[in-house]
């Protein structure tokens, strides 16, 4: 993602283990300290192949009030995403992503299909005749990941001990940071990670009051 | 035309054509210096608004192509044909692009601003893209964009740079321009009637309204005011412009320099024309001013030459001239209070002229100062008669030069002693006196005068009587007639000849006293009248009355006196010589 302004930084502290076994806990803050959601954290083990396993039923990424919920899924490679309208206008979902391009034009309700996700990277959605709506599906190719919540936290647990690197993804970063950490055999560990985002180029919607609405 | 500078005229003309000649100068001086600060003014604010305009023109094009960029952005086959592997079509479809929207050039860039596919006029030079980028993601708006100037194929463009987005990913970039050439140079000449020229960062001319001529001179010039954005002269073709000079930016990155321009000359151009008709009027005033200087000084000289020869007449004596009164202001003023002054000197010309001959001098004198009018008038005057008794016998006896030698040299001491007394000779008569006393100027001792003047004029007489005895010569005896009485003076005679004399009554009795002294009886040479004797007082208290005569022509009788002293007059007068002896005792 092209942004002049967004740096990425790590102020990275090493905590000692404390809690839960092979647990790693990933702070995403701001370089104002302010938590930041949506972030994708993962890990992946240096020293041997992940095993990922799609899960048996599509994922949902639904259109609701004109808005794609949740804004960013984070799945492991080979899953399947379904994009259910529950507007009662059509969408046309669409990715130009390197990773996976498709396009669903106009539809209602369950498109006929989920669209798999076999390529791992990000995917960025929209909607073609809604420009505002944005959604990323970041694709993975290991089973340790997270989604960081409103307080900033992404919680990665069912480690296995050994060498890894750390990844953290977020829509406005410029790129990935990665970092190689190291998981105990017992204990948990926390992850202090400061991003510094970029402009939020989610296009604004148009006020209906502003005219030229459809009513 | 000779113009003395002591005339009136040379004056007129020395100091009223030099004023109005300097302030003809100043006005044009200052009209000129006005309209040329005023010219510049103008043309530093048409040139700033031209500046302005230009910006607003690319403003307005700008946003225009920005519109119909995003509009591309966002269609869904760009967007695909921009994700593909297709750049072919891509260059197709942004030539219809650049079609619809009216463009010069439109490119799509990669998010990290290498050129995908372009279409018009070549490519961006290599720092441009990346410029553009890093304006637009700086920009924190809703939409970002940016906008700037940059050169494709080294032609100057001005260039907008939006977005193409999947959802919020920018995918790639869309850049947009148009040229800013001869054509655009010629379209903003006619909206702000400036002349321009688009220079290079190099400061060589890129596209513009001026000819090659001004090139240079604006290349040094800016060159000269780098970074000022102040207004500058210039020559161009060897005329004066003015010039200001607005940098074309990218960001904070000059690109190129709008320099504009207006001709200062062709600014003057009717402020001029109208200093040379100002200059022509100028002269023309001051030429007609000279002349309305002449004629005015002329108008005013010649009755002034007029007037002074008129005086000078006037001093050699000649006061019958009269200079004509033709106008109705001061000079007119001035030549009829000449001709009044004029009549007035002749006036007292001639009343000096008859006072020098009838009246003593001091008398005149007194009369002049006084102005004493000699119009008739009633008045009371003592009248004195004296007659040369025997004067015919004597003119027969002698020859004519002796007889009028004889008679003058008694006329004189005669007139001598009753002017002492301050008498007035009225006339001579033939050897015959009639004086006045009290007239023209009143005396109030008239009567008292009049008889010793009387006694007076014995006494010269004996002494004449003297001089003639020794000279072998028989003596003369006189009669005098004294009366004092109202009588009409004034002057009388013809326009051609005049006399202050007295008429009346009075004056025949005057006459008639005198003629009594012939009659043996009365013994006496001065007989008085009873009026002149009364108002004579004590120098009648010696008079012998003589009782009352009846005078001819006179119905009443009249009452007389004789004055006798003094007596050696009577000796004398009864030499044997004398003759006839009618007056001795």
């Amino acid at each position: 993602m092209p942004s002049v302004l967004s740096t990425l930084m790590l102020l990275s502290v090493l905590l000692p283990a404390v809690g839960n076994a092979r647990e790693v806990r990933v702070e995403v803050r701001d370089p104002k300290g302010e938590p930041v959601a949506d972030a994708v954290a993962s890990l992946t083990p240096l020293d041997a192949t992940p095993v990922v396993q799609p899960p048996a039923e599509p994922v949902s990424v639904v259109q609701e009030g004109e808005e794609f919920r949740p804004h960013v899924t984070a799945v492991v490679v080979g899953t399947r995403v379904t994009f259910p309208n529950r507007d009662a206008v059509q969408h046309h979902v669409f990715s130009v992503s390197r990773s996976k391009k498709f396009d669903l034009p106009l539809y209602r309700g369950e498109p006929r299909e989920p669209v798999l996700f076999d390529q791992p990277g990000v995917v960025s959605l929209g909607c073609n005749i809604h420009d505002w709506m944005s959604a990323y599906i970041v694709v993975l190719a290991t089973p340790h990941f997270a989604r960081s919540g409103t307080d900033g936290a992404a919680v990665i647990g069912g480690i296995p001990p050994g060498r890894h690197r750390l990844e953290v993804w977020h829509p406005r970063a410029r790129s990935a940071l990665t970092r190689e950490v190291i998981v105990a055999e017992v204990g948990a560990a926390t992850q202090v990670i400061a991003l510094t985002l970029g402009v939020d180029r989610r296009v604004r919607r148009a006020p209906e009051s502003a005219g030229g609405g459809y009513k | 035309m000779k113009l003395p500078l002591r005339s009136f005229r040379g004056q007129l003309l020395l100091v009223f054509v030099p004023v109005l000649a300097l302030a003809q100068l100043a006005t044009w001086y200052l009209v000129g210096r006005f309209n040329e600060r005023e010219a510049r003014q103008q043309i530093d604010t048409s040139l700033q608004q031209a500046a302005q305009t230009f910006r607003r023109v690319v403003a307005d094009r700008n946003a225009h192509l920005r519109t119909g960029a995003r509009s591309a952005a966002r269609d869904h086959q760009i967007r695909q044909l921009v994700a593909g592997d297709d750049p072919a079509t891509l260059a197709s479809a942004l030539q219809s692009l650049r079609g619809t929207t009216d463009s010069s050039v439109v490119a799509i860039l990669e998010p990290g601003g290498k050129v995908v596919a372009s279409a018009g006029r070549g490519a961006p030079e290599s720092a441009l893209p990346t410029r553009l980028i890093a304006l637009a993601e700086a920009d924190e708006s809703e939409r970002p964009s940016a906008a700037g100037y940059g050169y494709f194929d080294g032609v100057l463009h001005s260039v907008v740079l939006v977005p193409v987005q999947a959802g919020s990913e920018v995918i790639a970039w869309l850049l947009i321009g148009f040229r800013i050439d001869r054509e655009f140079a010629a379209d903003l000449k006619l909206l702000t009637g400036s002349d321009l020229l688009f220079l290079g960062a190099d400061g060589a001319a890129l596209a513009g309204t001026l000819a090659v001529s001004a090139h240079a001179p604006l290349a040094s010039v800016l060159q000269a005011t780098r970074g000022h954005s102040a207004l500058r002269q210039i020559t161009i073709d060897g005329g004066a412009s003015l010039a200001v000079f607005r940098p074309l930016l990218t960001g904070r990155e000059p690109v190129a320099t709008l320099a504009l321009v207006y001709s200062l000359d062709e600014k003057l151009a009717p402020a001029r024309l109208a200093g040379r008709y100002l200059a022509v009027v100028a002269v023309g005033a001051l030429v007609a001013a000279a002349a309305l200087a002449l004629a005015f000084a002329r108008g005013l000289a010649r009755p002034v030459e007029r007037l002074a020869a008129h005086t000078e007449r006037i001093s050699a004596g000649d006061y019958a001239a009269r200079v004509p009164v033709d106008r109705a202001d001061e000079l007119g003023r001035l030549a009829g209070a000449m001709n009044a002054m004029s009549a007035g000197l002749a006036e007292r010309d001639r009343v000096r002229d008859l006072l020098d001959k009838n009246v003593s001098p001091e008398v005149a004198a007194r009369l002049m100062r006084g102005g004493a009018a000699l119009g008739g008038e009633e008045r009371e005057v003592t009248i004195l008669f004296a007659d040369l008794r025997g004067f015919t016998t004597l003119s027969e006896r002698l020859d004519p030069p002796a007889l009028l030698a004889l008679l003058n040299r008694y006329l004189d001491r005669m007139s001598g002693a009753i002017e002492a007394h301050g008498g007035v000779i009225d006339k001579f008569i033939g050897d015959a006196i009639m004086a006045l006393f009290g007239a023209p100027v009143a005396q109030g001792d008239a009567p008292a005068r009049a008889i010793a003047a009387a006694r007076a004029m014995e006494s010269a007489l004996a002494a004449l009587n003297t001089e003639l005895a020794a000279e072998d010569r028989p003596p003369l005896a006189i009669g005098v007639g004294i009366n004092t009485a109202r009588v009409v003076a004034g002057n009388i005679g013809s326009n051609r000849r005049l006399n202050y004399s007295v008429i009346g009554d009075g004056v025949n009795v005057a006459a008639r006293l005198q003629a009594l002294t012939r009659a043996a009886e009365h013994r006496t040479n001065i007989i008085l009248s009873a009026a002149t004797r009364a108002a004579a007082g004590r120098a009648a208290a010696d008079a012998r009355p003589l009782g009352t005569v009846t005078v001819k022509g006179r119905t009443e009788p009249v009452e007389i006196f004789a004055i006798d002293a003094p007596l050696s007059f009577h000796d004398h007068r009864t030499s044997p010589h004398t003759e006839p002896p009618f007056l001795s005792p």
